[in-house]
C-alpha cells in the first residue's frame, strides 16, 4: 500500500512541478479575462489608445522577435546513416579465435588462457568479424591491408548512405573522418574525396588518436561548423581500422582489445537547410564533452605503448571502470541540467543542498534519466561498461538492450557501436516522433562525450541496414561464461 | 619427415587461416560418429587435385574462400572439433572451428611436376596433419591451394577417415564445385544435440576375439597416429589400357579391372615377403550397394570384407585368387561394429593394413569435381595411417586415361623397390 501511495505523490509531485508555468499562467490569464468581462463595456471605450504607443509597442516586437530568430542557433538534422555490415567470410567464432591464438601464442599458455576467459565473459557472440589480414596464422597487416580494409568499410558505409539519401558526392560540403589508430598519409579524409572525386572547395576534417568517443566529437565538430555555413550538409565517417593494430605481443592487460575489438563503421549526414527538415530522422538537441585529461590517472587508463618485448599495443589499467564512472558524473552534471524535467532537478538539488548543510550521509540523489529520454546507446565497450552504466542510471534490461545486442552481434566497433545500436532501436520498430535519444560515449584521455537527439519522425522498419537478417532473432538471452 | 634437396623452397610463400561455416551452428549440435567410422579415425585421406590455369585464373584468394563458408554451412560437422564423453567415447562438437587452409607456390610449372611424379615430393602439396596430440583443436579438413609457376592450381584435400570414406570425400568436395557454378545446396543437415551413444556401460565387459578385419593397436589416446613397425610410403604408377588389357587375358575376361590388379599384386607382394611372412587374408574394401548415409553422404559405410586363402598365395592362379576376392569375401562390417560397441568406441584400431587391403576406388567420383566448368587434369590419392601389412589403392584412370587405371600402393619402404621390379616382370608396367 505504501508503494502505490508513494507513486501517486511522486507522480503528482512531477507532474506539479513540471507543469508549474502553464499552473500558474492559466488561473491568471482566466482571471483577468473574467475581470474584464465583469466590467461594463463603458470601461472599455475609456481606455485610451494613443497611436505612437502602439507603434512603439509593435516596433520594439518585432526588434525582440528579429534578435531571438537571428540568435537561435540554426537546427542541424540528422537526415540518415548508414553502418556497415561485414560479409560472412569475414566471420570469427570463438573457437577459431580461440584455435589461432593458440597458435600464435603457443609459447605463452597463461595469456591464451586469459584471452579465453576474456572471450568467455566478453558479451559478444560468434558473428562478429575481423579484417582479412587479421584472419591469417600470425596475422599479416600490412600497409595495403590497412588500406584495404579501410576502403572496404568506409566506401560501402558511403555507398549505402548515397542509396538512402541521394546525395550526390558534388553536394557534400563537409567532411568529417574520425578513425583513431590508422592514420595514413594522404589521410582517410583525401582517400575518400579522391573516390567520390568531391569539390575542391570542400572543408574536410581528418580526426585521429581520439578514441572510442571520437564519434561524438566529429558530429559535435560538424555541428559547429554549420552554424557559420549556412545551407549546408555534412557527412561524418566514424570507423576505426582493425588491421594495422592487432597485438602480437603476450602481455595480458594489452591482448584484451584484441578481444574484443571488431570491424565496423558508419557513415551520416547531418544538414541544416531547410528542405532535409522534413525528411530528416533526428535532430541534433546537445553535445556535451568532458574531458577528464587533466587527471593524471585518467590520462593514463588507455595508454598505447610498447611491451617489454617491443611490441606495440594498448595497456587498459585495471582503474578503467572507476575513471569511467567519475566521466560519467561530470558529463551528467553538466547534461543533468541541460535534459531533465524541472521536478528531477529540484529533488537533485534540494539533496545536494541537504547533503551540504544538514546531513553528508544523505544518499545522493541520482537523477531518473529515464524520465529524460526514451532511448539509451551505450557505447558498446565491452560488458563491463554496459553493467556499470546500467547499475548507475539505473536503467531497465530494455534501455540497455540495444547496446548489449550490438556488443554480441557486431562486437566493439568503437566510435561507430553507437550507430549500430540507433540501427536496432529502428530495426525494432522503437523509435517514434518526438522520443528523445541519449548516446554516450567513452574514450581514451579520458573522455565521455554524449549527444542527445530528438526523434523527427516515425521510423518504419526498413529491409536494409545491418540488422536486417538477424533482428528477427534478437534479442538473445547472453549467459554470463559461453562455454567454448 | 626428411625433405630431400630438391623439395627445399620448392614451395614457398605459404600462409595459413581457417574457412568456416557463414552462418552461426547452434552450440549445442554435436555429432556422433558411429562404430564403423571410429573404426577407421587413425586413418587420413590426402588427395590433390590438379587443376590448368583457367580453373582459378583471375580469382583473388578472397574470392576462393567465399563459397566456400557456404559449402562448410551445410555440413557443420566439417568445421567442428571433436570431444570425448565421459564414457571415453569421440564425439565432434560443432563449435564452427572450420577447416584449416593454407595457401602456397611453387617454383614448377604443372607441366614440370606432373612429368616428376613423385610421391614424396606430392607430400608437400598437401598437409600431413592427424588429429592431436590435442583432439579439441585439430582440423578434420585441410586444404591446401598450391600455385603453379603457370598458374595451375592444385588443390590438396586432407581428410580425417572418421568422418566419411573416401566415396563420401569425393562427393562433398564436388560440392562445392556445383557451388561455384551457382547451383544452391540447401539448409544446413539437421543434427541431434544430445549424445545418445556415449551411455557409460555397466555391464561387465564381455571378452571376445577382435574380428579378423582389424588390427588392435596400442592406445594412442588423443594423439591419432597410427604404431607402425615400418615406414610405410605410397608408391603410385598408372596401369594403362593396354596393359589393363594384357591383365584381363592373364585373368580371364570374368573379372573387373579391379579384381585383375589386386590379383597379380597379391601375388606379387606374396613373392616379396616369401612363405612365411605371406598374407593369405586380405581386407577388400569397395562401395556400398545401398546409397544411403546417415548424415547427408558423409559416413564411412563402404563394404569391408575379408577373403582367406587356405593355399600358398605365391603358387597361386591370378585367375583362382581372382575368383577367391569375388566370390568368397565376407562382410566384416557387422562384426566390427560389435566389436566397437562392446569397447564402447574406445578401443584404437586399424582397418587398412590390419591384413593386405585392397581398396576399390574406381567408382569415386573424384574426376566429378569440376571448378568453374574444368575437370582436374590429374587426381591423386593415397592413405595415411595405414598399418604394416601395407594397402592398395585402385583408383579411376585421368579422364584422358581411356580405361586405365591409377593404382596407389602402400607398402613398407623397404618392399618397394623389390615391388616395382615384380611389377616389370608381370607387365604391369612399363
Amino acid at each position: 500500500m505504501p508503494d502505490i501511495v508513494l507513486k501517486f505523490v511522486k507522480l503528482g509531485y512531477q507532474y506539479l512541478v513540471n507543469h508549474v508555468l502553464a499552473l500558474l499562467l492559466i488561473p491568471t490569464a482566466l482571471g483577468v479575462a473574467v475581470e474584464i468581462l465583469r466590467s461594463s463595456p463603458a470601461r472599455w471605450n475609456s481606455f485610451q489608445i494613443d497611436p505612437l504607443h502602439l507603434i512603439f509597442c509593435s516596433f520594439l516586437a518585432v526588434f525582440i522577435a528579429t534578435v531571438y530568430f537571428m540568435s537561435k542557433p540554426r537546427s542541424i538534422y540528422l537526415v540518415d546513416y548508414a553502418c556497415y555490415k561485414p560479409p560472412v567470410t569475414y566471420r570469427v567464432p570463438f573457437s577459431t579465435f580461440m584455435e589461432h591464438s593458440r597458435l600464435i601464442l603457443k609459447d605463452n599458455p597463461k595469456s591464451v588462457d586469459f584471452q579465453m576467459r576474456i572471450l568467455e565473459r566478453s558479451g559478444l557472440g560468434e558473428e562478429t568479424c575481423l579484417p582479412p589480414a587479421i584472419h591469417y596464422i600470425p596475422p599479416t597487416p600490412t600497409m595495403d591491408a590497412a588500406r584495404g580494409e579501410a576502403e572496404t568499410v568506409i566506401f560501402s558505409s558511403i555507398d549505402s548512405l548515397m542509396k538512402k539519401t541521394g546525395l550526390k558526392p558534388k553536394d557534400i560540403d563537409i567532411l568529417i573522418v574520425n578513425c583513431s589508430l590508422f592514420s595514413p598519409t594522404p589521410s582517410l579524409s583525401a582517400m575518400i574525396i579522391n573516390k567520390y572525386k568531391l569539390r575542391s572547395n570542400i572543408k574536410s576534417y581528418n580526426l585521429s588518436g581520439m578514441g572510442c568517443s571520437a564519434g561524438l566529437i566529429s558530429i559535435d565538430l560538424a555541428r559547429d561548423l554549420l552554424q557559420i555555413h549556412p545551407n549546408s550538409n555534412a557527412l561524418v565517417i566514424s570507423t576505426e581500422i582493425i588491421t594495422p593494430n592487432y597485438y602480437k605481443g603476450s602481455e595480458r592487460a594489452m591482448l584484451l582489445p584484441n578481444c574484443l575489438f571488431r570491424m565496423g563503421g558508419a557513415a551520416i549526414l547531418l544538414s541544416n537547410k531547410r528542405r532535409d527538415r522534413s525528411r530528416a530522422k533526428y535532430k541534433l538537441v546537445h553535445v556535451v564533452r568532458t574531458h577528464k585529461g587533466a587527471d593524471d590517472k585518467a590520462y593514463k587508463c588507455v595508454y598505447e605503448q610498447e611491451d617489454p618485448q617491443g611490441k606495440v599495443g594498448i595497456n587498459l589499467s585495471k582503474d578503467l571502470m572507476v575513471i569511467a564512472g567519475e566521466a560519467l558524473k561530470s558529463n551528467i552534471t553538466t547534461i543533468g541540467p541541460l535534459v531533465l524535467p524541472a521536478s528531477e532537478q529540484l529533488l537533485f538539488l534540494f539533496t545536494l543542498i541537504g547533503r551540504k548543510i544538514f546531513n553528508p550521509k544523505w544518499k545522493p540523489y541520482i537523477p531518473d534519466f529515464k524520465q529524460a529520454f526514451e532511448h539509451f546507446c551505450i557505447h558498446a565497450g565491452g560488458r563491463a561498461v554496459i553493467d556499470e552504466l546500467q547499475k548507475n542510471l539505473q536503467l531497465s534490461a530494455e534501455h540497455v538492450e540495444a547496446s548489449r545486442m550490438t556488443l554480441h552481434r557486431f562486437g566493439n566497433t568503437s566510435s561507430s557501436s553507437l550507430w549500430y545500436e540507433l540501427g536496432y532501436i529502428e530495426a525494432k520498430g522503437r523509435m517514434r516522433k518526438g522520443d528523445r535519444v541519449w548516446q554516450i560515449a567513452f574514450g581514451s584521455g579520458f573522455k565521455c562525450n554524449s549527444a542527445v537527439w530528438k526523434c523527427n519522425r516515425t521510423i518504419k522498419t526498413t529491409s536494409d541496414g545491418p540488422w536486417q537478417d538477424c533482428i528477427h532473432r534478437y534479442p538473445v538471452h547472453i549467459p554470463e561464461i559461453v562455454k567454448i | 619427415m626428411v625433405s630431400s634437396p630438391m623439395s627445399e623452397g620448392l614451395i614457398y610463400d605459404k600462409k595459413l587461416s581457417s574457412v568456416g561455416p557463414a552462418y552461426a551452428t547452434d552450440p549445442d549440435l554435436v555429432y556422433e560418429p558411429r562404430n564403423l567410422d571410429l573404426a577407421m579415425k587413425l586413418h587420413f585421406l590426402r588427395g590433390i587435385y590438379y587443376f590448368e590455369r583457367q580453373a582459378f585464373e583471375g580469382l583473388t584468394i578472397l574470392a576462393i574462400k567465399e563459397p566456400m563458408f557456404d559449402w562448410l554451412n551445410k555440413y557443420p560437422v566439417t568445421s567442428g572439433r571433436f570431444r570425448r564423453a565421459e564414457s571415453g567415447r569421440a564425439y565432434i562438437k560443432c563449435n564452427d572451428c572450420g577447416v584449416r587452409f593454407l595457401e602456397a607456390k611453387c617454383d614448377k610449372t604443372l607441366e614440370e611436376w606432373l612429368e616428376i611424379r613423385d610421391a614424396s615430393l606430392e607430400k608437400l602439396l598437401v598437409s600431413n596433419q592427424i588429429i592431436g596430440p590435442e583432439l579439441g583443436f585439430s582440423p578434420l579438413i585441410f586444404i591446401q591451394l598450391t600455385k603453379f609457376k603457370c598458374g595451375g592450381t592444385s588443390l590438396g584435400l586432407s581428410w580425417a577417415h572418421v568422418l566419411g570414406d573416401a566415396f563420401s570425400a569425393a562427393e562433398f568436395l564436388s560440392m562445392l564445385g556445383r557451388l561455384v557454378a551457382g547451383q544452391d545446396l540447401g539448409p544446413p543437415f539437421d543434427l541431434a544435440q544430445s549424445l545418445t551413444k556415449s551411455v557409460i556401460s555397466h555391464d561387465p565387459p564381455k571378452v571376445a576375439e577382435d574380428p579378423i578385419a582389424v588390427k588392435r593397436v596400442e592406445p594412442v589416446g588423443d594423439n591419432w597416429l597410427t604404431p607402425t613397425k615400418f615406414k610405410v610410403e605410397p608408391f603410385y604408377f598408372d596401369v594403362t589400357a593396354t596393359h589393363l588389357a594384357h591383365l584381363q587375358s592373364k585373368v580371364g575376361p570374368k573379372f573387373g579391372p579391379f579384381e585383375a590388379i589386386s590379383a597379380i599384386i597379391w601375388k606379387c607382394i606374396a613373392k616379396i615377403r616369401g612363405k612365411e611372412m605371406e598374407s593369405n587374408v586380405v581386407t577388400i574394401c569397395k562401395k556400398s550397394e545401398e546409397g544411403n548415409k546417415v548424415y547427408g553422404m558423409l559416413g564411412n559405410t563402404q563394404v569391408v570384407s575379408v577373403v582367406k586363402a587356405d593355399f600358398p598365395i605365391v603358387d597361386a592362379e591370378p585367375s583362382v585368387l581372382a575368383k577367391l576376392m569375388r566370390e568368397e569375401a565376407f562382410d566384416m562390417r557387422d562384426k566390427i561394429d560389435e566389436a566397437m560397441a562392446r569397447e564402447n568406441g574406445v578401443v584404437d584400431y586399424v582397418i587398412y593394413g590390419a591384413n593386405m587391403t585392397f581398396v576399390n576406388l574406381e567408382d569415386a567420383k573424384f574426376y566429378d569435381f569440376e571448378y568453374r566448368g574444368q575437370k582436374p587434369v590429374r587426381v591423386s590419392y593415397w592413405v595415411d595411417g595405414v598399418g604394416d601389412e601395407g594397402a592398395v589403392l585402385v583408383l579411376p584412370g585421368t579422364n584422358e586415361g581411356g580405361g586405365g587405371r591409377a593404382v596407389v600402393a602402400i607398402l613398407p619402404e623397404e618392399e618397394i623397390v623389390r615391388f616395382e621390379a615384380e611389377l616389370k616382370r608381370e607387365r604391369l608396367i612399363a
